[in-house]
């Protein structure tokens, strides 16, 4: 058993619209372990981005707690959050969310920068980024320049550049014809297995379940299956 | 992390044009109108002092109370005693130079000697002569030469160029001089132009005359006797220096043991040009006014800021969200956003400062001629306006420009604390 990177201990999320209250997620309680490669699947309001929310400390369950290598995140400032997710949390969105202004490398960049590292001192780790999602022939490119299989290989690269512990993807394929979806997954896939950050998809795709080695299915915010699949690493 | 902000900033027009020409317009506007405001009141506050007030006058208060009559009975006699007093309690700064102001009936004759035309004068007898007056540099009467030399013999007169033409009066022609003396008595001396100045200010051209000291002396009996002595400081010397020193000066008055020759009822006072003319009240009324251009300038420029950076708020919603996403603090990211406003705030006032100070400048060195709009009036304006270029107009166009450049990004950035992280994935999904 693989140590354990997330837990989550009987977490729920309830929003209020309106008058009404709103469970997004109702007592869920997982495990995620280091280098882990599974997704959240589920239709639209089954909490999936609820779940993401709070694995990414982005928000606060309502009662429960979640946890990231035993330390509780309910028990962290705003600013601590943020901390929190500059050092160890890469996100990978649907609309790749690339700076226009920046080039691939700047864009690769950013997140070192806002890890205060200097740009000298990382310009080969991010060359190396770019080479590894195969675009150094692009490098200087802008995002307006690129395809949008290029444009989420930077998203990728750009995630995983500061070595994070945990890459958090939302629906990463969404906007990418078949082919591209599948070249993207291939790239996941071999980068989880040669950088071991644990990748959890939020996605609709079933293409996507053929990559992944756990499937976490959430119904009404409950978790109603959570499959493992034989792997090289076992999931707990 | 700064440095990679910037290379964004300047990338993107969107963001710094704007705010930038905001920026660097405002100052530009704030510069030139401080220094075309500062010109034009400075000019009159020189040419009032120059020609009248100086910075410090002391006067007889007998004179002083009836100056309009021209009360040559009530000068100050001894002057050495009186100049050594003046050196010794007001300041090595100060430059004192001896008037004497009177008013006479010019009489123009013809070749038979009968009256050609007339009119009454007012004259200023200044020491014109003596090679260590500044009188002739500070009433730049060469460059105001229009015909003829400055007086150098006995008895010559300098006339204002709108008085020649309506006395039909040439360079060398005599003149008669109709007054009173200093003891009463009927004076008729005669002059000879030696030169027609143009004063710059119309009411001046039109009525002013200008002889020696000493030959207003003779001409007057009043060997030895001053009605004014008008100190000078430096230029840019601040107005509160005037006020210090005429304050100083009189606490001393009174333990002045009055020269010989002075009589018993004479009372000397200090004023300083704030006390004459109502310049005082001129000058505060001055500078609200320019507070408040300024002000106005600044409050404009922090509204079209705040709105640029909520439009810029606006095109960077994606960017934000994914800067906290990422994890820079909310303080973080607002303290690179003002950092930005102040780094455009720098640019543009820079700019403005280029603009509008070179534009005050050259109207600083060219000047706007304006006679025929003053030619009618009786104020003691320059016929050319010229702009004054000062560190202080910068100040006070770079100062705001700055902060309006800082506080409409922080205003406008407001929204940023906002923002709640809960929704970001949401919103960065939207696009």
């Amino acid at each position: 058993m693989s140590e354990t990177l997330i837990t989550l201990e009987r977490v729920c999320k309830v929003y209020q619209v309106g008058e009404e209250n709103f469970t997004a997620l109702n007592d869920v309680s997982l495990e995620v372990g280091k280098g882990a490669f599974m997704s959240f699947v589920g239709p639209s309001g089954s909490g999936k981005t609820t779940l993401l929310n709070l694995i990414g400390g982005l928000d606060r369950p309502t009662t429960g707690n979640v946890l990231f290598q035993g330390a509780n995140l309910e028990n962290m400032s705003r600013d601590q959050l943020a901390t929190y997710r500059r050092e160890n949390i890469g996100f990978i969105f649907q609309t790749y969310n690339l700076l226009p202004v920046y080039s691939v490398y700047e864009n690769i960049l950013f997140p070192l920068i806002l890890n205060g590292l200097k740009e000298s001192h990382v310009r080969k780790r991010v060359e190396e980024m770019v080479a590894k999602v195969g675009l150094m022939d692009q490098i200087n490119k802008k995002p307006a320049q690129l395809s949008g299989g290029q444009s989420q290989r930077v998203a990728i690269a750009r995630a995983l550049v500061k070595d994070p512990l945990l890459i958090l993807a939302d629906e990463p394929t969404a906007n990418l014809d078949s082919e591209n979806s599948r070249q993207i997954l291939e790239l996941m896939w071999e980068l989880n297995r040669e950088y071991k950050a644990a990748v959890i998809f939020s996605t609709h795709d079933e293409k996507v379940t053929r990559y992944i080695r756990r499937e976490v299915r959430l119904e009404d915010g409950r978790v109603s299956w959570d499959k493992r699949r034989n792997g090289t690493e076992a999931e707990p | 992390m700064i440095r990679f902000w910037f290379r964004g900033l300047m990338r993107d027009k969107s963001r710094f044009l704007f705010p930038f020409t905001v920026v660097a317009v405002g100052v530009a506007l704030v510069v030139a109108l401080v220094g075309f405001m500062e010109g034009v009141f400075m000019g009159m506050i020189d040419m009032t002092s120059n020609l009248d007030s100086g910075h410090l006058r002391l006067v007889n208060k007998a004179f002083y109370d009836e100056e309009h009559l021209r009360p040559l009975d009530r000068a100050l006699a001894n002057q050495r005693e009186t100049h050594d007093w003046l050196v010794k309690h007001s300041s090595m700064e100060v430059d004192w130079a001896p008037r004497i102001r009177w008013g006479a009936i010019l009489d123009v004759p013809d070749e038979q000697g009968e009256t050609r035309s007339q009119t009454p004068v007012v004259g200023i007898g200044l020491d014109l002569k003596s090679p260590d007056s500044k009188e002739i540099e500070r009433l730049r009467l060469k460059s105001s030469l229009i015909k003829g030399n400055l007086p150098k013999g006995f008895n010559e007169m300098l006339m204002g160029i709108q008085l020649a033409e309506v006395l039909d009066v040439s360079v060398g022609q005599s003149v008669t001089l109709l007054g009173q003396s200093f003891d009463g008595g009927m004076v008729a001396d005669n002059y000879q132009v030696a030169g027609l100045v143009r004063f710059g200010v119309s009411a001046r051209d039109k009525k002013m005359v200008l002889i020696d000291l000493a030959d207003a002396q003779n001409t007057f009996y009043m060997e030895d006797m001053v009605t004014d002595w008008l100190g000078y400081f430096p230029p840019s010397t601040d107005f509160d220096r005037y006020e210090e020193v005429k304050h100083s000066m009189s606490a001393s008055l009174p333990d002045w043991t009055p020269p010989k020759d002075w009589a018993k009822d004479d009372f000397p006072i200090v004023l300083s040009i704030r006390d004459q003319q109502n310049i005082g009240a001129i000058m505060d009324k001055f500078v609200v006014i320019k507070g408040f251009v300024v002000g106005i300038f600044t409050f404009l420029m922090v509204l079209v800021l705040w709105n640029a950076g909520i439009l810029s708020g606006i095109h960077r919603y994606g960017e934000m969200g994914l800067r906290l996403a990422f994890g820079e603090p909310h303080w973080k990211l607002i303290m690179t956003l003002a950092l930005e406003g102040l780094w455009i705030g720098i640019l543009g006032s820079v700019a403005g400062s280029l603009l509008g100070g070179g534009f005050a400048w050259y109207l600083q060195e060219v000047g706007l001629n304006m006679g025929d709009n003053f030619a009618q009036s009786g104020l003691m304006i320059n016929d050319v306006v010229r702009a004054r270029v000062t560190v202080g107009g910068f100040v006070q166009g770079i100062v705001p420009g700055i902060f309006a450049s800082v506080a409409g990004t922080l205003v406008a950035s407001l929204a940023i604390f906002q923002r709640s992280e809960a929704n970001l994935f949401r919103e960065l999904e939207a696009g």
